[in-house]
């Protein structure tokens, strides 16, 4: 754990002097979460809108734009610069447990997805927008959001070990990424049409972005929350298992 | 030498050649087929020594180094560097050699500093240990007033000297260079050698490629050429040119430069027509 933490602690370093890589993961999320709450805040009224369960609209947007804000995946590009830049061989050279070389950024993600939770959960605030499940829901609303950075980032570091390219790992990303829109994203699961209810019900971010909808507008919902947590953990397992799997063949 | 390092390189003691491969093969598969890269290499390089591993472009240099270094897979064969089977036991052999690889693999983003550090820290130190093992080594390379800059801000030479520099954190007994000198400029060049001999005169065997044939001739006590995957000339650099002198039945001593135009196939007027088509 001490090399993984130590591995860790550079990503962070690298990810915090970076910050024209961190700052449109605030950015673009909030832009969304504006928007969307402008084109569509008066057709879903609070007083009228029982699934907003008395929050404004904004409150229902607010996991979405958590959840692609922990979508970025930057820390994927930052280790293909150190793959073509031949860092990631000084790395590979030292003594160190193959584990620790994809857990380091791993952790790290955890700890920046963290950061990233808590400065959109405080941005939504000017917006009415609250934890309605109070501390241990805040807590618990985080925790999720940065497990599924997580799973996200696993996902695009496969690609990048696999292709070792920006491009590629920048494109590969995409095919994910259409998986977070296919979901109740503006309105609840059971509004949809049926082919999209069908689809968003194979999709496992729809459980995720329910359970951190149910933090912020309801109190806990046991049910919903370990549900979100018991995918993004499967999905956590899988993307750490094929990252281990792939740096102890990386050649 | 610090009592941090006498401590750390005294339990590390190893009988027999420094480096020694037989047989080493590397296949790939490549879009056309297989592609074999290295087809049987047998090298022995003794403790103490600089030896020189030189070959034109494409020629196998690399990809040896690479798995003497545990960075590839062996197809076939096996490799010892500091008595330990590379592919067996890579952890140990890593903690026995130093490497530092063709372009200077550094992250720009930290300073030099950090950088030594965490490199000391991925050799198993303490935070106090790689913290004065650091500036023990920027004050070797005199990188000691730049220690708290950005790399990216490093020349060309800096960069060299701080890669070496994070090569030799635990003191190792081979040092593996790939190219130290490409993109040098003649004084950062000289600097670059100055370090080797001077990590030589340590105890530290160095294994150094390199495509500069005055640089292998003014530091490697013997070298060996590769060539489309094979070693087509192994000895001293006396001893090679002494071969040619006396097989082609020359007056003058030849230069490294003929051992190598001969070992190769290639000759001056060949090398130099292909400079003609490249530079029209």
């Amino acid at each position: 754990m001490s090399y993984t933490w130590v591995l860790g602690r550079r990503a962070l370093r690298e990810a915090l002097r970076t910050p024209e890589a961190l700052l449109p993961t605030l950015f673009i999320p909030m832009f969304f979460l504006v928007v969307n709450l402008g084109q569509a805040g008066k057709i879903f009224p609070s007083s009228t809108t029982g699934f907003l369960d008395g929050q404004n609209y904004g409150a229902f947007q607010l996991p979405s734009s958590m959840l692609l804000a922990a979508s970025f995946g930057t820390a994927a590009l930052f280790l293909v610069e150190d793959i073509e830049g031949g860092y990631f061989d000084k790395l590979r050279s030292s003594p160190v447990p193959r584990t620790s070389l994809v857990l380091g950024r791993l952790v790290a993600e955890v700890v920046k997805g963290l950061g990233i939770a808590i400065v959109l959960v405080l941005l939504a605030l000017p917006f009415g927008i609250h934890v309605a499940s109070g501390f241990v829901g805040f807590l618990l609303l985080i925790a999720l959001t940065a497990l599924w950075a997580v799973v996200y980032v696993g996902f695009m570091q496969l690609i990048a070990l696999k292709t070792r390219s920006a491009a590629a790992t920048n494109s590969g990303g995409l095919i994910f990424f259409p998986l977070l829109f296919l979901t109740p994203n503006f309105v609840p699961r059971h509004m949809l049409t049926r082919p999209m209810e069908i689809a968003a019900t194979c999709n496992p971010v729809t459980y995720v972005m329910e359970a951190l909808r149910s933090l912020i507008l309801q109190d806990l919902v046991w049910g919903r929350v370990l549900t979100g947590f018991g995918v993004v953990g499967a999905l956590g397992v899988v993307m750490v298992m094929l990252n281990l799997r792939m740096i102890r063949h990386y050649d | 030498m610090s009592k941090l390092v006498t401590q750390r390189a005294a339990g590390e003691s190893f009988v027999g050649p420094a480096v020694e491969a037989r047989g080493l093969v590397k296949h790939y598969k490549g879009r056309d087929g297989v592609v074999e890269a290295v087809r049987g290499v047998d090298l022995r390089v003794e403790a103490g020594e600089i030896f020189g591993f030189l070959g034109p472009n494409g020629a196998g240099k690399s990809t040896t180094v690479r798995m003497l270094t545990t960075l590839l897979s062996i197809t076939s064969g096996t490799a010892r560097v500091a008595g330990v089977d590379v592919a067996r036991e890579p952890d140990v052999a890593r903690l026995r050699m130093g490497v530092a690889l063709q372009e200077a693999g550094l992250d720009a983003r930290q300073t030099g500093r950090e950088l030594l550090v965490l490199q000391c820290r991925l050799f198993g130190m303490s935070a106090d240990d790689a913290a004065s093992r650091a500036q023990e080594l920027l004050e070797l390379v005199d990188l000691v007033d730049a220690a708290d800059r950005r790399i990216k801000g490093y020349s060309g030479g800096m960069k060299r000297r701080l890669d070496l520099a994070s090569a030799l954190v635990h003191e190792p007994q081979v040092l593996f260079l790939d190219e130290p000198t490409t993109g040098l400029d003649p004084a950062s060049r000289l600097v670059v050698w100055e370090e080797v001999r001077r990590i030589n005169g340590h105890g530290t065997t160095v294994f150094l490629t390199t495509q500069y044939l005055e640089e292998a001739d003014q530091l490697c006590d013997r070298i060996a050429i590769i060539d489309g995957g094979r070693i087509v000339r192994e000895g001293t650099p006396t001893q090679l040119k002494t071969e040619l002198q006396v097989r082609l039945g020359l007056d003058d001593e030849p230069s490294l430069d003929d051992v190598f135009l001969d070992a190769t196939g290639r000759t001056r007027e060949r090398v130099a027509g292909v400079v003609r088509e490249v530079g029209a």
